[in-house]
């Protein structure tokens, strides 16, 4: 008995600080992100210290303020949340339910544009996009950050669509609903929890990209992620500045984590316990 | 509605109606994926230097022989394969270790989820320049507080070729660790109880519960988390550039950054794109792999 409690504690204390890694870092940077720049480099650290907002003042209002780099992600994000959901949802639907000529082979070629890494692509695009005038445009991103996000939100949905009994569609069928109306009336009820899903992991993934920013976008588009590097490069010791810009750049990222935590670890554990795609 | 959609048969109409809803797709993955890879190696048989457009033309396979006797790639292969191994190793050991311990508890597990899901949602930038500043930086840093207060002495974690390889390491382990442990974490949870029970009326040790119980069972879950976060570790690219920008001198680049370098400081975007060809040749053939074995066994 008194052995297992002491092995309890000794379990609990590995998982804290397991824990602990993972969250100090965070908090760190949140302290800081509220410390004066003398605090800031103070031996050995202060944990009290009289918080200041000018940082954030600085970051926000400043002469380099991240506001447009925040509207560019913005846009970025929800136009690439928006086309990707619309176009995913239906070949999602066709994929998991409907039989057509070359369907094996179609899933097949989603599965392997998922595979491309990213550096493979940067070059070709930058090479067209410079051709067409759309370096540093809204249309210009949008499109590549479609290389990644749609593959992931078709597969994604496919088995979402999977778990759908095939009763109701008949049922709906047999009452000569029409296709259409069956799919929007019947079927996209049923799996609103996919779609959620699926829609968050784009919209974190396009907030977070950089490859692609960093070389396509510019003076006019620039995603927060950008402006974060620039930013130790232009103000190499100004941490507190650099953590309060950080906070406010990935704030939208960790709201939706903590909100949508059940959401994101389905979404991150739906492939891999089912087993991935079955094909 | 339904009169737009009739058709001789049932058959011919479904077919009908799933090439609707899918030609979209196919058209836009064709023209964002397809149609540049081709390009991709269509460039990577060029000789396409911004620094030098005068010398620009067709090079045939100039551009991969190149490689041979390029002690840089060679290197970064070298640092792909040890930076992929270990980061990859390192999340699933880890991860798999902190679930099982977790599996004891099953209050709190709200809490570690949330935790869990922090870094995941991190922007990489973001964490490479967390990591170069707060964590990592010679005297103030975390890591320099901890190894001075153990007695350990102040060391330049980036700066230093070998410690920048561990640390680069370290970020992206720490970065996706928690992936494997939440992926491992729902994986145990649907174990069946009542097998353990019957190892453990046959006094099967933990060891052996978990060789030949808890194993086999999570292997798919395993296998998947491996690829899955491999492709991830092939295409790093943001984390490292963030905190080393590749260096010292060539100590964490990987291939993924010597193609990028190549390309985008360099201007070498033919030499850049043989490279990105070879990446990417790679990465296929291992998921490849990977996804054969996970069906032979």
């Amino acid at each position: 008995m008194h052995r297992s409690a002491i092995r309890q504690i000794a379990l609990a204390a590995v998982a804290g600080v397991g824990l602990a890694v993972w969250v100090f870092p965070v908090i760190w940077g949140l302290l800081t992100s509220f410390k004066a720049e003398r605090d800031v480099l103070a031996y050995p650290p202060v944990w009290l210290f009289k918080p200041t907002l000018d940082n954030y003042r600085e970051v926000l209002f400043g002469a380099s303020s991240i506001l447009p780099n925040l509207w560019s992600s913005c846009v970025v994000s929800v136009l690439t949340t928006l086309l990707t959901m619309l176009i995913a949802i239906p070949a999602a639907y066709a994929l998991a339910r409907l039989k057509y000529p070359g369907k094996r082979a179609s899933g097949f070629y989603v599965l392997a544009t998922q595979m491309l890494p990213p550096v493979g692509l940067i070059i070709p695009y930058y090479l067209a996009l410079q051709r067409i005038g759309w370096l540093d445009s809204y249309s210009g991103l949008t499109a590549t950050y479609l290389t990644f996000s749609l593959p992931f939100a078709i597969w994604l949905m496919v088995s979402y669509f999977e778990d759908i009994p095939l009763e109701m569609e008949e049922a709906a069928l047999l009452d000569r609903a029409g296709r259409l109306r069956t799919l929007w009336y019947v079927i996209l009820p049923q799996v609103r929890g996919g779609i959620a899903v699926a829609a968050i992991f784009v919209f974190l993934n396009a907030w977070n990209e950089f490859m692609f920013a960093v070389v396509l976008g510019g003076n006019r588009v620039r995603p927060v992620t950008v402006a974060m590097f620039n930013f130790i490069s232009v103000e190499q010791t100004q941490w507190s500045k650099l953590a309060a810009g950080a906070m406010l750049a990935m704030a939208p990222v960790i709201l939706i984590g903590i909100l949508a935590q059940r959401h994101i670890v389905k979404g991150l554990t739906f492939g891999a316990v089912k087993g991935g795609g079955r094909r | 509605m339904a009169q737009l959609l009739s058709a001789p048969t049932l058959e011919a109409q479904e077919r009908r109606f799933a090439l609707a809803l899918f030609v979209p797709a196919l058209a836009v993955l064709l023209l964002t994926t397809t149609v540049p890879l081709v390009y991709l190696v269509w460039n990577s048989l060029h000789r396409l230097d911004l620094g030098m457009p005068w010398l620009s033309g067709f090079a045939g396979l100039g551009n991969y022989t190149k490689m041979g006797s390029d002690p840089r790639f060679w290197n970064s292969l070298l640092l792909t394969l040890i930076y992929t191994g270990s980061t990859v190793v390192l999340q699933v050991l880890i991860g798999l270790s902190l679930a099982m311990l977790v599996m004891q508890f099953p209050k709190g597990q709200g809490i570690l989820r949330i935790a869990a899901i922090l870094p995941i949602v991190l922007a990489p930038v973001v964490v490479g320049l967390f990591w170069r500043t707060l964590v990592l930086s010679p005297d103030f840093g975390l890591v320099d507080l901890v190894t001075r207060a153990l007695g350990l002495g102040s060391h330049n974690w980036l700066g230093d070729p070998q410690l920048a390889l561990i640390s680069v390491i370290a970020i992206h382990t720490w970065q996706w660790t928690p992936f494997a442990f939440l992926v491992l974490l729902a994986s145990l949870a649907t174990l069946p109880a009542d097998v353990y029970e019957a190892a453990r009326l046959d006094r099967a040790g933990a060891w052996q519960r978990f060789r030949h119980i808890t194993l086999p069972l999570i292997r798919p879950a395993i296998v998947m988390v491996i690829i899955l976060r491999m492709m991830t570790a092939l295409s790093a690219f943001a984390a490292i550039f963030a905190a080393t920008g590749g260096g010292p001198g060539s100590a964490t680049e990987i291939l993924n950054l010597y193609a990028y370098r190549t390309s985008f400081s360099e201007l070498n975007l033919g030499y850049g794109a043989s490279l990105a060809v070879v990446l990417m040749s790679m990465t296929l053939a291992i998921s490849y792999l990977m996804f054969r074995l996970r069906r032979a066994r």
